[in-house]
């Protein structure tokens, strides 16, 4: 067990240094989400649509394109380099290096959600003082829903010919159910509503979690070259 | 008329459904021909 | 397997096929000359006895897919793997046509073209996730990684469409849609019910020809490559 965590924390500080070597694809991940927030903002007739109906929206979308990067960015430092035979050749358990990878996402997801989050506050004005709470925990649950699927769909696609067109193509229809529920929850929690009434979205969004980490994580090995 | 005048679409849905069926099996037929060589 | 075996199932399943798509042929002069119109929906009520077998085909197609990639990844039987993207070309076709009926009949019954209600909504990702096992196929050369990467996507699309279902449910329940949604008839009579079933009958021996013979013509291709590896080696 510790040697699992070993190994996945160092698989992970790996990855993390590499990018913050560079720094590359978390600029253009941070700039490209301010981008879309200020589009999306402008892309309504105002008299008829209020900043905050379209504010959900608008943050998930972002979320969700910034998480598309960053999955970009991992494996293509992973192509370049060939560096999965190298990690293959130590006795390491496949989940440990999952682990290590989706450690290594979820902080870079997580670091451009958390920058893009007040820009977001300030830009579409909602009152977000009082929820903010149960929103990092709704964007945490889909989070490591789309970074965990997106982790295992990069090892696939990594090897193939197309794979930036690849990972949307087939990580889309898996973003469905955890985006829905979070652009949901968090419509209610910005409207201020009682938790109960998110009680329903929170639940789908947990069962989605556990299923899919887990499947994600024991299919990771049949992605791996033998 | 009684019911209501919608035959066409009927008419599209079940010209659609033969084409794809059609072009489908004949795509199977030519693949399996061209295999068996 | 063997060619010879290959080539055999190859031509029953031809046989299959053909007799199915007699039958078919058989199921739309049924449905549209001796099935009696219905009164209140008129005439495009008929697309359902093609939309709903096809629909069904189709999940079944993906069902199917998705078990046999589960065998694959246990079993590591290449055959697995044959019949799990025999099953899933097939599905797209049923899936294809699934996507075409239902709006041909949405409009004149609903009065939309599309409606995000749980049902349509998860056949419009089988679709979109039978699209994606196609691509990732044809990106693959290596017969045994490609076998290894679509069960991976078969798994994760079969577990999806339940949560995607899931989701749409708990949007409508929450945000009722003034639509009223009933896609199946509650209660055919019973000239119209044989119609229906004769149907959904038929385009399961559909599904079985076009299997046998996509899985026949993978295994015949799997076997021309190997000899062609073989003569250039």
């Amino acid at each position: 067990m510790r040697d699992a965590l070993r190994t996945a924390w160092t698989i992970a500080g790996k990855d993390l240094a590499i990018e913050w070597r560079t720094k590359t694809a978390l600029v253009s991940s941070l700039t490209f989400a301010v981008l879309v927030l200020a589009v999306l903002y402008f892309a309504r007739d105002p008299t008829a649509v209020g900043a905050v109906d379209i504010a959900p929206g608008a943050l998930w979308v972002t979320f969700t394109f910034a998480a598309m990067i960053g999955l970009n960015r991992a494996f293509l430092l992973e192509r370049e380099n060939r560096a999965m035979d190298g990690i293959l050749l130590a006795p390491v358990s496949p989940q440990a290096v999952f682990f290590g990878k989706l450690a290594a996402n979820l902080v870079f997801v997580g670091t451009v959600e958390l920058v893009s989050l007040p820009v977001f506050i300030l830009f579409y004005d909602v009152p977000i003082v009082r929820g903010l709470p149960a929103l990092v925990g709704i964007t945490a649950m889909a989070t490591l829903a789309f970074v965990a699927i997106g982790t295992l769909l990069s090892s696939m696609v990594v090897r193939t010919r197309f794979a930036e067109l690849m990972l949307p193509l087939l990580l889309l229809p898996f973003l469905v159910p955890p985006v829905v529920g979070a652009v949901q929850a968090t419509a209610r929690i910005l409207a201020d509503r009682p938790l109960s009434e998110v009680q329903g979205w929170l639940k789908l969004l947990a069962a989605f979690d556990i299923v899919f980490v887990t499947i994600s994580t024991l299919l990771f090995e049949a992605t791996l070259e033998e | 008329m009684q019911y209501p005048d919608n035959g066409g679409y009927m008419v599209a849905a079940y010209v659609v459904a033969a084409v794809v069926v059609l072009v489908y099996a004949v795509s199977l037929f030519v693949r399996l021909r061209k295999a068996s060589r | 397997m063997m060619r010879e075996k290959a080539e055999a199932l190859a031509r029953r399943g031809s046989l299959l096929t053909a007799v199915a798509l007699l039958a078919l042929a058989g199921v739309y002069v049924r449905a549209l000359i001796f099935t009696p119109i219905e009164r209140f929906q008129g005439p495009a009520q008929k697309i359902f006895y093609v939309h709903a077998p096809a629909a069904w085909s189709g999940l079944m197609a993906f069902a199917i897919t998705g078990l046999l990639s589960v065998l694959y990844l246990w079993l590591r039987d290449r055959r697995a793997d044959l019949v799990a993207a025999a099953s899933a070309e097939v599905g797209l076709t049923f899936s294809v046509i699934m996507l075409t009926t239902g709006p041909l009949w949405g409009k004149p019954i609903w009065g939309t073209w599309w409606t995000w209600d749980a049902r349509l909504t998860s056949t419009l990702f089988i679709f979109l996730l039978f699209v994606g096992y196609q691509v990732l196929r044809g990106a693959i050369t290596d017969p045994e990684t490609r076998a290894r990467y679509c069960a991976v996507i078969g798994i994760l699309g079969l577990v999806l469409v339940p949560f995607i279902h899931m989701t749409v449910y708990l949007f409508r329940t929450l945000h009722p849609d003034p639509v009223v949604l009933k896609p199946g008839s509650p209660s055919l009579p019973g000239n119209m019910l044989v119609t229906l079933l004769t149907s959904f009958g038929v385009f399961t021996l559909l599904y079985l020809g076009f299997l046998a013979q996509r899985y026949a013509l993978g295994v015949l291709r799997d076997l021309n490559d190997e000899e062609a590896g073989r003569a250039v080696s």
